[in-house]
This record gives C-alpha cells, sequence and structure tokens, in this order.
C-alpha cells in the first residue's frame, strides 16, 4: 500500500469520527428540550432527500430532467414507488440497480 | 450482554446487512478500480466506515484529485452525521465513553435510520441498537473487500455500481415520510439542494439544504399544532 493511500484513509477516519462522536458524547449528558428534537426530527428526512436530488437530478455535473440523456431519473422513480410500497431496503437496490442496467444497455 | 439481546439486535441489522452486502461488493469494485489494493480498501472500510464517503474517495481518486481535497469533501459530506449523532444522542444517555466511542464511530446512515425508527417505537435498547451497529460494519467490511477481490479478478461497469447507493438513500429517506410536515420537508429539501448546488457548485450546498428544509418543517408542524389547539378552544 502506498504512503498516500495511508494518508488518505487516516485522514479520512478522522473526519468521519469527529462528527460522529462529539454530538453523541455532548448531547447524551444533557437534557434536550422538546422543540429542539423536534427539529431534529426534520433532519434525517432533508438529508436523504438532499443526498438523492444531489445525484439523481445531475448528469455528468450538470442539471439535467431528461430522462433519456440521465438514465438515474426513470429508476429512481421506480425506487421511489418500490420503497413506499415495501419499505425494503434491498428491494429498493435491486430495482434501482436492476432498472439502471436495463437502461444502460438499451439506450 | 444477553442472547437475545444480540438476537434481536442482529434480526434488526439483517436487512441492512444484506443490502451492505450488495452495496459493499459494489463499493469495493469502485474502490479497486480506482487503485487501492484490497488490504487498503479492508483497512479503509474498517477505519473509515463510510459508505457514500468510501465511493466518493473512489471516484475523487479515479479523477486524480489531491488528498488533502479528498479529505476535506469527505469532511463535508460528513457533516450530515452531526446532526444524526445529535438527534440519536438522547437515546444513549449515561452510557460509558468506550460505548459511545464504538457507537459513534459504526454509526452510519442506515444503522441510524433503522435504530432511529426503532427507539421511536416501544422497547429498543441501546445494547441492541449497538450489535445492530456492529453487525453492519462487520457486514460492510467483509463485502468492500468481497467487491475488491471481485474486482481484481473482473471488469465491471462502476455507474451501475455507484447507483446502489442512491437507491438506498431513497428508501431511507421513504422511511422517514412519518407526517405531512415531514414529506413536505422533504421536497424542499430536494429542491433547495438542487438549486444551491446549481449555484454553489459544491457539495456544502448539501448541508444548507438539509438545515433550511428541517427548519420548514418545524415550523409547519408547528404551526399545524398551534391551530389544532386553537380549534379545541
Amino acid at each position: 500500500m502506498t504512503s498516500d493511500a495511508l494518508i488518505l484513509i487516516t485522514g479520512m477516519a478522522v473526519v468521519t469520527f469527529i462528527p460522529r462522536f462529539f454530538p453523541l458524547l455532548l448531547l447524551s449528558k444533557k437534557e434536550i428540550s422538546p422543540s429542539f428534537s423536534r427539529w431534529m426530527s426534520f433532519i434525517p428526512v432533508s438529508i436523504f432527500a438532499a443526498l438523492v436530488a444531489s445525484d439523481v437530478f445531475f448528469w455528468e455535473g450538470s442539471f439535467s430532467l431528461q430522462p433519456i440523456q440521465n438514465i438515474k431519473l426513470i429508476p429512481s422513480v421506480l425506487v421511489l414507488f418500490v420503497a413506499y410500497k415495501t419499505k425494503s431496503l434491498l428491494w429498493s437496490m435491486i430495482t434501482g440497480v436492476l432498472a439502471m442496467a436495463l437502461l444502460y444497455i438499451f439506450l | 450482554m444477553k442472547n437475545d439481546t444480540v438476537l434481536s439486535g442482529m434480526r434488526a441489522g439483517l436487512p441492512i446487512m444484506a443490502s451492505y452486502l450488495a452495496l459493499g461488493i459494489a463499493c469495493g469494485i469502485v474502490l479497486y478500480d480506482a487503485g487501492f489494493s484490497v488490504l487498503a480498501i479492508f483497512l479503509m472500510s474498517a477505519l473509515v466506515y463510510a459508505g457514500a464517503a468510501q465511493f466518493l474517495a473512489g471516484s475523487m481518486v479515479a479523477f486524480g484529485a489531491a488528498v488533502p481535497s479528498i479529505i476535506l469533501m469527505v469532511f463535508f459530506l460528513n457533516l450530515r452525521h452531526i446532526l444524526m449523532s445529535a438527534s440519536i444522542s438522547k437515546y444513549v444517555k449515561n452510557k460509558p465513553m468506550s460505548f459511545l466511542g464504538l457507537f459513534g464511530h459504526t454509526l452510519s446512515d442506515e444503522s441510524f435510520g433503522i435504530n432511529y425508527s426503532r427507539f421511536q417505537g416501544d422497547d429498543w435498547t441501546a445494547n441492541e441498537a449497538l450489535i445492530t451497529n456492529l453487525f453492519n460494519y462487520s457486514a460492510w467490511s467483509l463485502s468492500t473487500v468481497l467487491g475488491g477481490i471481485i474486482g481484481s479478478q473482473f471488469t465491471i461497469n462502476t455507474l451501475i455500481m455507484n447507483y446502489a447507493l442512491i437507491a438506498m438513500f431513497i428508501c431511507m429517506m421513504v422511511m422517514q415520510f412519518v407526517s405531512k410536515a415531514h414529506i413536505i420537508a422533504g421536497i424542499v429539501s430536494v429542491v433547495l439542494s438542487v438549486l444551491f448546488t446549481v449555484v454553489l457548485k459544491h457539495n456544502i450546498a448539501l448541508v444548507i439544504a438539509t438545515v433550511l428544509a428541517s427548519f420548514v418543517g418545524y415550523y409547519l408542524e408547528k404551526r399545524s399544532a398551534e391551530e389544532g389547539v386553537k380549534a379545541n378552544d
């Protein structure tokens, strides 16, 4: 393994551990106000929506709503439907990857 | 730790372990393709344990990005964990430092998603949540290594492999659709993150969109609760 890979992995480990551990450490000792935790209940849905949108609506770096060019759009609609019906991570993933593979082959 | 704690923790982790198997193999393939050895892939999964960050590192290394800028991007990508770590903290109160360290290290998007919904339910304990985390962590580490080995033997399309992660995030999002306000927050976050990504051309857009959308959701919920009180008067 090169030293570059080691430095990269160490750096990534540090910047991953800090945001996961310190809020846990600092907040687990205190009472959190009800309105703060009500606000935080909206964080996960917003995070996942942002992660999905910033990937799905972009193709090769630019915004694209053309399902023929941006082949992630149709699979995403399918996955949204399957996820809503089944609430299953596995089925969502299988649907998405299969749809992507089919579109990739035929377009 | 009791046997049934381990069993129920494992059972909660099973669907995630299954998807980590697929996702981890995909990630291992992407990383091997970017030039990481199987040993480096294992080390990264064990020490970093962040699927999205590892996919990102794979694609940035493939583009020839410098080490400091990759670490910075990973840092920004991981800012979302502050919010997850903070919101799950109330369920691991009064646990020793070693517990919190291990729990924090193994707190992934998916473990968070499943544990957070379980905690909102009836009788989920911090120990069960840690067990779930640890099983997911092991599944991820092993699968990425497996992916690296597969990648070293065959040529596989990484665009399709990358999509596995997005499909998973879509499902995690849908699982958080617990009220109308939460759905609206999700939609607002979609619109804002696209808008800010176009304008800022930077990953920080996701953090800004997330914080703003969560305030919109909070405000909507508060307003409808107040209207409910008024209607009852």
